[in-house]
């Protein structure tokens, strides 16, 4: 359920959407140097948000530094290097993959999910073994997720609960929470980025979930009964965009109040353009826009 | 203290107007009406605090002792009191005010009553939770079974506030660049204003 905190591209400045890039290659290069090659593959812009907001409130001066890597060999890229928050950043996205992989293998017993687990295990019991306390937290709420959506959670509300109580975790960054000013904000906001990308994963998930007979909260809330896609999306489309919306306004009202230090135009590129344009494109207004990217790539 | 130009996100040297203008844009960011009743309410407050006083130092400095100067501080928030005078909604409301949401809820689900104050009361519950869609649903029933009572549409009427300054603040974000339509339309136009004039900008036709 991860990649849809990204920005909005085109209205990105070259020199932003270079810093933007630098933080990405930053992230996957800590991601090798802590964990090996093969953890790679599951970097997500989800976490390239979180290393660029939490370096953006950091007095220390991300430094840049270019080189090459297996996945372009050919072109020189720039990238982030020796920062406590990507390496932050990295762990935090092989747990997160980690229980995702963990969770999708419990659904549907995906012989792909158990591949990917085994290949992740070391790294990820490294990492719980360096953030205990997180790691639990983070562990109870996805069980608690799970047990809502066993047992049918008729309200979106409460179904998305555990998920964003998990990002509000992984967004409060130990060091930065040393002042309280910034864990309100940053708690704030990891919760409500959390309620938003639960949300709207649900959306996006309508037609496979209907397809396969899984659950999904809106099919719940709503009382599906077998009508058109369309026609449900159609019936549902004021209130999400409603609560959608809302809960964006929340992340925005955090992210005035947070002293950045740098980045903050990229930052609000994503938190105003990025995320309000995934949140259109899913809600189906506008589906001749691309569709989610949920891999690594060079975009 | 801060750097008051830092606080008012200008360049040094900048002129009367320019402070002015920087001025009046951050205080309608950090507004009290934005985070009002907000769990955050406290952090803006500080954050306009800081502004004024950014402001006051940068206008006396000017010459002009802090002209247009904005008192945060008198508009305090409003707090849930009143209804209807039902003692265990004065209870959830006292609670709401202190931030127990819990103890809140708690009383509210004892209450053998369902009516339009009941729902107001746990639409707000919800709101402060975070659980925006059954707030919105909760709000709604209540300004359905009482439409005449002024605080449950006001409360509705916030968080489409909310939304609408989100929107707003979107647009201004982005270069608010024409779709492929508009773009279309504007260089057909063109074209034609040319044609009126003799000339031509989109030489087939």
């Amino acid at each position: 359920m991860f990649g849809y905190v990204m920005p909005d591209k085109p209205e990105l400045r070259i020199r932003e959407y270079e810093i933007y890039r630098a933080y990405y290659c930053g992230v996957c290069r800590a991601i090798k140097a802590r964990h090996g090659n093969l953890p790679r593959l599951t970097l997500n812009y989800d976490i390239t948000f979180l290393a660029l907001l939490l370096s953006s409130l950091t007095e220390a001066e991300p430094r840049i530094q270019a080189g090459r890597c297996i996945l372009h060999p050919l072109k020189k890229r720039k990238f982030i290097i020796n920062s406590e928050i990507l390496d932050y950043a990295a762990d935090m996205n092989v747990l997160l993959s980690w229980l995702n992989l963990k969770d999708k293998r419990e659904d549907d017993r995906s012989a792909l999910a158990l591949a990917g687990l085994s290949l992740l295990k070391p790294a990820y019991e490294r990492v719980k073994a360096r953030y205990p306390g997180k790691s639990k937290i983070i562990h109870d709420r996805l069980k608690e997720l799970a047990e809502l959506e066993s047992n049918c959670c008729d309200s979106i509300d409460a179904a998305a609960e555990p998920f964003a109580k998990l990002m509000e975790e992984v967004i409060a960054y130990p060091l930065l929470c040393k002042n309280e000013k910034n864990e309100t904000l940053l708690r704030w906001m990891g919760y409500h980025i959390g309620k938003w990308i639960y949300t709207i994963d649900a959306l996006d998930d309508l037609e496979k979930d209907i397809r396969k007979k899984s659950y999904n909260p809106f099919l719940c809330q709503y009382d599906y009964r077998g009508e058109n896609i369309k026609a449900f999306k159609d019936r549902i489309l004021n209130n999400t965009r409603f609560v959608l919306t809302y809960t964006l306004s929340e992340i925005a009202n955090s992210f005035e109040l947070l002293p950045f230090l740098r980045n903050k135009e990229i930052a609000g590129n994503i938190i105003y353009l990025g995320m309000q344009k995934k949140t259109e494109s899913l809600l189906g207004k506008e589906d001749r826009f691309e569709r989610p990217v949920r891999s690594a790539g060079n975009t | 203290m801060k750097d008051p130009y830092e606080v008012l996100e200008i360049h040094r040297g900048a002129t009367k107007e320019e402070i002015q203008n920087a001025y009046r844009r951050l205080v309608k960011k950090y507004h009290p009406d934005q985070y009002r009743n907000h769990p955050l309410e406290k952090l803006a407050e500080e954050k306009l605090a800081e502004i004024n006083q950014a402001y006051e130092m940068l206008m006396k400095n000017g010459g002009q002792a802090g002209s247009g100067y904005y008192d945060g501080g008198q508009t305090r928030s409003r707090t849930y009191g009143g209804g209807s005078g039902d003692s265990i909604f004065q209870q959830v409301r006292v609670n709401i005010n202190k931030g127990n949401l819990h103890q809140a809820e708690q009383l509210l689900n004892q209450s053998t009553v369902r009516n339009a104050e009941w729902y107001f009361l746990k639409g707000i519950i919800f709101q402060r939770k975070g659980w925006y869609g059954e707030a919105l649903s909760h709000l709604h029933t209540a300004v359905q079974m009482d439409p005449s009572n002024p605080e449950y549409q006001s409360a509705l009427n916030q968080m489409n506030y909310n939304n609408r300054v989100y929107r707003d603040r979107s647009g201004g974000y982005g270069s608010g660049g024409m779709d492929f339509c508009e773009l279309c339309q504007c260089l057909i136009c063109t074209d034609c204003c040319c044609e009126c004039l003799g000339g031509d900008f989109i030489t087939c036709c």
